[in-house]
């Protein structure tokens, strides 16, 4: 190519980066795109695991996509379900609870369990309704700023101060009340039983370094159910899909098998990335969609980043403790019990919410859980074309399987794993093993050589209290700049963070073109 | 109606928060009464002589948080009010080493370089960061909070100010600030230091009296809560009161009732009676009727409105929010009566290391493992104990040549699998349990105990009146914090009930010897703002 | 319990005053004998020894080192050559002073730092990810001053290093009584003088050499005292009592830049990034806000002070570490840190840090000075530093 000057270079094909492309090409910017593997979309981008078996993703949550990227990608074909579809929580003795986020759909079967809870499912959903759209406020906008030393910040906190008041008194003091708490005490005040308990709060620590019983971990549930909403027609690839086509259109530049092997940096400014072959682009401005310590630590020539702050993203934690498996199945996945119903999405765990902390419990000892907490898709049921005629596929995130674990992640190590969590689930599906044709087990090792995440965590940082908002990933790169000139993130290391929701990307392309 | 039975102010228990408000009052000219259940006052501020000749601090032993300006305002060291600074803290662990720091940063110093050079360099760093944390925020804890569900324009502006002052030495404080309040104590010293003997017994400070382990998110601001201990301006100074924290409580006491208030021991409360409502009295167990403008509840949030008030007199929500508040005890006491000195393997022969504090932290999996224990309904089989030899510091304690042990030790869930009565048939596993550990760095322990006096959660409750146990009248979390603490909403001593008031640790800032909740009531009730 | 130098056991014999301080955690002397001014005199006149081993040291080696030191100093240290010293400081990212010291460059990738506080941790955390090492060699390194105008032919009568060869901020490698040693040509006086470095276990040996042969030239051991005098008289700031350590103080105003410390010249600004560049940048650019000058007080004032209390004019023979507020008229414009007698110049000299429009040579500024209790003001001029520089230092 022989213009090889670009507005933006974009590290990183994921989702984030291609949204932060989408955004900054709306805008007439020239973008280029740099990915490391040999296919967009990152940890979104589908995989054929087993010959003929397709995962969609490691991805594989995809109710929280910001409701305007779904809108802008609408034209490119993305498309999202038009009903959501239960949780299912199997129990030891085959009774089990499906959960909608759908208060009357879901009174029917919690009913079961506990008349009480039934009804307090209502009164929770209709709160998680009340300060829905306050919550998203945060989750969609650029982080608050953290002082009022000017009158501009004062302007901005007042406003998201009364839009916090705008709650009410009562839900207002229930949020500050909530956002510090642990998921199972929050969960407990609300439910008596324990399976749905555990059930509900297993997203709040997934692919997180904290149990039920850690503080902070409500409000990642109350992030969680609020950013909820139909899932995406063919998962996390039909994202990437439609982002690409998008940017496409807008004559974004994507290029695969890119590694970049560090940002350019003259003067103080980025002008440009370099790439593992040695070939130079020249940008005005980079984003990285990459995680910060990558972006920062590693990219980056030492000394170009003030000592301080190349201390505080070292001390970003980010220990990985989600494992990935992927079956291959002859035939459908039957649950005990449930054996006549379509179970989409299901998560396993041992019943109770000291069950799931117990899993958590482990990985601070920087073991595998003994009986880890599974987060079940079988994406095949919406989507048959991921497998041959009436085969399936089974999507597994296991918690927790930390990075650093005690031997390190030899070949036996993740093998024990795999076979870990596929008994684990064959409890329930007692015709599990029968049908496995194939399997792959990433480690959270394996998901840091393969995806170039930093330790492996899918969220490039701790969803954790003090890595969040203005903090996240530092307080001085909150605002998606650093310190260097032109040198923006945009990835899920940034505010809101993790999942599948794009969010980050556009605010950090929004933030570059920001007069 | 008898003349004698009528006060200003009715304060219900005896504990050192009741006393500092009914002194506050009483200096201010109010006719002051404090009902106190037991024989001595105190609360969980006494001295008891639980062995011939040997006196015990027998629930708090250490005093370091008491805020000075309450010393200056009752003149609490004419009263017998004196602090025995407490300078050491031993730390032995299982490989034979040990830390011992003290006041001589120097002697520090090369105490934590045989661990880490870098660490020993980073340690007064920290102590200063730490100090500057705890000046930023010690405005807080001398004042009501502010509540921001309030549209009070004062109130905003309180808030402001508040902002102002965390905010005003720039982000890179700020941060600090949060991360303070929401990061678990290990993960913020490991951003400072690498060594392992270091932090495990650094962070054990952030757990104690609350359920939590040094992993826990949160525990990091407990950290700062006890490194804001003030003795003599001195900043993070631990001491032992001489005569034993009873001395503290009558001391208080002395104060009171020089400024006239009246202190009625074995006169427990029965109810507090309601007109409509509005509290106009109480009603002893003995039948006796008190009556007064105002009455005051020296005890925890649980035992006030279910104890004394009654769920049936409050509304639904209320109650929803005073059940909601957690009290979760999480910690025993076990005091000995000792023949002669405990002899460390590590470090042998008597010497300043046994003056001070002696933290049983070997390393971080351990003190989390004992956490672990207690999240499932045990109490630790290897707690992390925090010991104190006062009869070192003071001998006036113990008979000549005896010595008494305090061993504060975590965790003892109130809650066990089998319910807090099971405590009756674990005393003495426990009890077993704490020497046992012990014993692994001072062998010579199980030979010298003249008399053990094992305190569980259920104890503190039974005979203490400390609802599930709680050290602190209810669990120090975020969530349970200023405006929060104890109901959102009633965070400014008061209480849904008119004239009934709040006084004790449940409230804002919360628990240790700190007197500022009754202080600061007092100031409500008289309708003063302080400072 | 203060640690001991090396050479402890021969000073502690020798201190018949009983006078030590605190220095890093090591005993170290003030003075051996009850009047510091014959040892003031010997570095000045003959030659002073002075154990200077509780100076925190650092080793760093490897393919890197030159690159960490290079962002870790305000000066350019990959130009060092090898058998170079190098004086400079070191910032924190606000290009704030953390500290001032020394770089010996000893061999292609081996550099030795010399420093006032514990560094360690600091180029620890620069090093991370970088083919280093580092070791921290203040207890294994032992270090003596030989500072006078005698101190070149004391080191000549005891060692074979070619001494007419080593010139201002040079080192060299040398046998002193049969030790190896490293000698450089630097000092803290501001007079000819060498530091001389060996491995702790030699000390006594090289103590004594040097002892033996500076008897015919004076050589008088020295202590911390007389040391303070002279590096006054040098215009030498001092950590801890004319600047702040970035990091060990909380008040923004109390830290201090490079060009606030008189430490300017030792910047290289156009390089490679490293630590506080931007700000130092910036302040090149706007300037700033203080100024280290030398102050001289007006003699002639100071008697009149005194004559009018009916008193002979008294001033303190040790330097003094107190801080004394300097005015210009009625407005306080700054604080002068150090203070001493000079017995060779014959005045009362003084650091102080100013206000940078307050500060071009010859004004004239007003000092605080108490006599009788009352606080009064004596008349100083701003002079040129060092008061003190003798041609000898630099010659070859």
């Amino acid at each position: 190519m022989s213009d090889r000057s670009y507005d933006v270079a974009v590290i990183g094909a994921g989702h984030n980066g291609l949204a932060a492309a989408l955004t900054l090409a709306t805008d007439r910017r020239k973008v280029v795109v740099l990915e490391a593997r040999d296919q967009p979309g990152g940890l979104c981008s589908a995989r054929e695991f087993h010959p003929g078996y397709t995962a969609p993703g490691v991805h594989q949550d995809t109710s929280g996509l910001q409701p305007a990227l779904a809108d802008r990608l609408a034209p490119h074909g993305l498309r999202l379900r038009k009903e959501e579809f239960p949780v299912y929580a199997p129990s030891e003795s085959g009774k089990g609870v499906r959960v909608w986020r759908d208060a009357n759909r879901a009174h029917g079967e919690i009913v079961g369990l506990s008349e009480k809870d039934a009804e307090a499912y209502r009164d929770w959903r209709a709160f998680l309704d009340r300060v829905g759209p306050f919550v998203r406020s945060v989750l969609e906008n650029a982080p608050p700023p953290m002082n009022v030393s000017s009158l501009a910040s004062l302007w901005e906190l007042g406003r998201r101060g009364l839009a916090l008041r705008m709650l009410g008194t009562k839900d207002m003091t229930e949020v500050m009340r909530i956002a510090p708490m642990c998921v199972a005490d929050w969960l407990q005040e609300n439910f008596e039983s324990e399976l749905l308990c555990e059930a509900l709060a297993a997203p709040a620590v997934q692919n997180t370094f904290t149990g039920p019983w850690s503080a902070g971990s409500a409000v990642q549930l109350l992030f969680h159910q609020c950013r909820a909403q139909n899932e995406i027609v063919g998962g996390a690839p039909a994202l990437i899909d439609a982002l690409v086509a998008a940017c496409e259109a807008r004559g974004v530049e994507i290029r695969c098998n890119a590694p970049v092997a560090n940002i350019r940096v003259r003067d103080g400014r980025a002008g440009g990335v370099v790439l593992a072959d040695g070939d130079a682009i020249d940008a005005r401005q980079v984003a990285a969609a990459c995680d910060p310590k990558r972006a920062l630590l590693d990219l980056l020539a030492p000394g170009w980043l003030p000592v301080d702050l190349e201390e505080r993203i070292g001390n970003v934690r980010a220990r990985g403790t989600t494992a990935v498996v992927w079956l291959a199945l002859s035939d459908s996945v039957q649950f005990a019990g449930r054996e006549d119903q379509r179970i989409e999405a299901a998560r396993v765990g041992g019943g109770t919410l000291d069950d799931l902390e117990r899993a958590f419990d482990c990985a601070k000892y920087r073991r595998v859980s003994d009986t880890p907490a599974l987060d079940v898709r079988v994406p095949t049921i919406a989507n048959p074309g991921l497998a041959p005629n009436k085969h399936h596929v089974v999507t597994i995130h296991a918690s927790f399987a930390p990075f650093d674990v005690d031997g390190g992640w030899t070949d036996a190590a993740r093998n024990e794993l795999g076979d870990r969590i596929v008994d684990r689930l064959a409890a329930h599906v007692p015709t599990l093993k029968s049908r496995i044709v194939g399997c792959e087990v990433l480690t959270p090792d394996d998901l840091a050589r393969e995806y170039h995440v930093t330790n492996g965590h899918l969220h490039h940082g701790e969803h954790a209290l003090d890595q969040m908002l203005f903090m996240r990933p530092t307080p001085s790169c909150a605002h998606y700049a650093t310190p260097i000139d032109g040198l923006w993130l945009c990835g899920s290391g940034s505010h809101p963070g993790g999942g599948v929701t794009g969010t980050p990307g556009t605010l950090g392309a929004l933030a570059l073109m920001a007069p | 109606m008898a003349k004698a039975n009528r006060y200003d102010a009715i304060l219900i228990g005896g504990g050192h928060n009741a006393l500092t408000c009914a002194a506050y009052l009483a200096k201010a000219g109010k006719k002051v009464v404090v009902l106190e259940r037991r024989h001595l006052v105190g609360g969980a501020t006494i001295t008891e002589e639980i062995h011939p000749g040997f006196h015990f601090s027998a629930c708090s032993y250490v005093v370091s948080l008491l805020r000075p300006w309450i010393v200056r305002d009752l003149n609490l060291p004419k009263h017998g009010y004196e602090v025995i600074p407490l300078e050491e803290t031993f730390t032995p662990f299982p490989d034979g080493r040990y830390l011992l720091r003290d006041a001589d940063p120097e002697r520090t110093r090369r105490a934590i370089a045989q661990f880490s050079q870098r660490d020993a360099e980073i340690y007064p760093m920290f102590g200063q960061a730490m100090s500057e944390l705890g000046r930023q925020v010690k405005p807080i804890i001398d004042q009501p909070p502010p509540d921001p569900s309030s549209f009070d324009p004062r109130e905003l502006f309180k808030l402001l100010g508040l902002g102002k002052t965390i905010t005003q030495k720039g982000d890179d404080w700020t941060a600090a600030h949060v991360k303070m309040l929401t990061m678990s104590a290990v993960d913020f010293l490991s951003e400072w230091f690498e060594s392992e003997h270091l932090i495990a017994p650094m962070s054990v400070s952030g757990i104690i009296g609350t359920f939590l382990g040094i992993r826990s998110p949160g525990t990091a601001y407990v950290l700062l809560h006890h490194y804001m201990g003030e003795i003599d301006g001195a900043f993070r100074a631990w001491g032992l009161p001489r005569g034993g924290t009873g001395a503290v409580a009558e001391a208080i006491a002395s104060s009171a009732r020089s400024f006239g208030a009246e202190i009625r021991t074995e006169a427990a409360v029965e109810h507090v009676i309601l007109d409509g409502d509005r509290a106009t009295g109480v009603v002893l167990e003995n039948g006796d009727q008190l009556h007064a403008d105002t009455v005051i509840s020296g005890c925890d949030p649980h035992r006030t409105f279910f104890g004394f008030v009654g769920e049936q007199n409050l509304d639904s929500e209320f109650t929803t929010q005073i059940k909601r508040f957690k009290m979760r005890g999480s910690s025993g006491k076990v005091n000995l009566a000792l023949d002669a000195l405990p002899e460390f393997t590590c470090k042998p022969g008597v010497g300043r290391h046994l003056y001070g504090d002696i933290t049983i932290a070997p390393d971080i999996d351990t003190l989390e493992r004992a956490y672990d224990d207690a999240k499932y309904g045990e109490f630790s089989k290897k707690p992390f104990m925090d010991i104190v030899i006062p009869s070192l510091n003071d001998p006036s304690v113990a008979p000549p040549g005896k010595h008494t042990m305090s061993m504060f030790v975590q965790y003892a869930p109130y809650k066990l699998k089998n319910g807090p009565q099971d405590w009756e048939n674990l005393r003495e596993a426990f009890g077993d349990a704490v020497i046992d550990h012990l014993a692994e760095y001072a062998p010579n322990i199980k030979d010298i105990i003249l008399h053990r006096h094992v305190l569980t959660p259920w104890d503190l409750e039974q005979t203490y009146g400390l609802t599930e146990g709680n050290i602190f009248h209810g669990e120090l979390s975020l969530e349970q914090l200023a405006f929060l603490r104890p109901a959102p909403g009633w965070a400014r001593y008061r209480t849904p009930i008119r004239n009934l008031w709040m006084c004790a640790s449940g409230t804002h800032p919360g628990g240790g010897i700190m007197g500022s909740p009754g202080a600061m009531c007092a100031f409500a009730v008289l309708g003063e703002e302080r400072r | 319990m203060p640690l001991h130098t090396p050479f402890h056991e021969r000073t502690a014999a020798l201190c018949t005053s009983y006078q030590w301080k605190d220095w890093a955690g090591h005993a170290a002397v003030c003075r051996y004998a009850h009047s510091h001014e014959p040892e003031y005199y010997a570095f000045r006149q003959s030659a002073g020894l002075i154990d200077v081993s509780p100076l925190y040291k650092y080793e760093v080696r490897g393919p890197d080192a030159a690159r960490l030191l290079a962002r870790m100093m305000v000066r350019d240290i990959a130009k060092l050559r090898i058998g170079r010293v190098t004086y400079c400081c070191w910032c924190d990212d606000h290009g704030k002073v953390i500290d001032d010291g020394t770089v010996t460059r000893l061999d292609e990738d081996w550099y030795r730092v010399t420093a006032a506080e514990p560094t360690l941790h600091w180029l620890q955390r620069l090093g991370r990810g970088m083919q280093v090492r580092i070791e921290d060699a203040s207890a294994s390194l032992a270090a003596l001053a030989l500072q006078g105008p005698n101190a070149r032919a004391v080191l000549a009568a005891c060692s074979d290093a070619d001494l007419d060869g080593l010139r201002f901020f040079r080192v060299t490698t040398a046998k002193l009584d049969g030790v190896d040693v490293w000698i450089t040509r630097t000092g803290y006086t501001g007079d000819l003088g060498y530091e001389i470095w060996t491995q702790s276990e030699n000390a006594l040996r090289m103590w004594d050499a040097l002892v033996a042969a500076g008897t015919a030239f004076g050589l008088r051991p020295c202590g911390l005292d007389a040391l303070d005098m002279t590096r006054i008289e040098a215009g030498f700031v001092l950590a801890g009592v004319d600047y702040f350590s970035a990091p060990r103080v909380v008040l923004e105003s109390r830290k201090s830049t490079p060009n606030e410390i008189g430490l300017g010249w030792t910047i290289d600004l156009e390089r490679d990034p490293f630590i506080g560049q931007d700000a130092l940048r910036r302040e090149k650019k706007y300037g700033s806000a203080w100024q280290l000058v030398g102050l001289e007080v007006d003699w002639a004032t100071l008697e009149a002070l005194y004559d009018s209390y009916g008193l002979p004019t008294y001033l303190p023979a040790e330097a003094c570490r107190s801080a004394l507020p300097v005015y210009r008229g009625r407005r306080q414009v700054g604080q002068a840190t150090s203070h001493t007698w000079s017995p060779l110049l014959k005045k009362q000299l003084s650091l102080a840090t100013v206000r940078l429009e307050d500060a071009a040579l010859g004004n004239e500024l007003q000092i605080e000075h108490t006599v009788e209790f009352e606080r009064r003001t004596t008349k100083a001029m701003i002079v040129p530093m060092p008061f003190f520089n003798p041609t000898r230092k630099r010659k070859p």
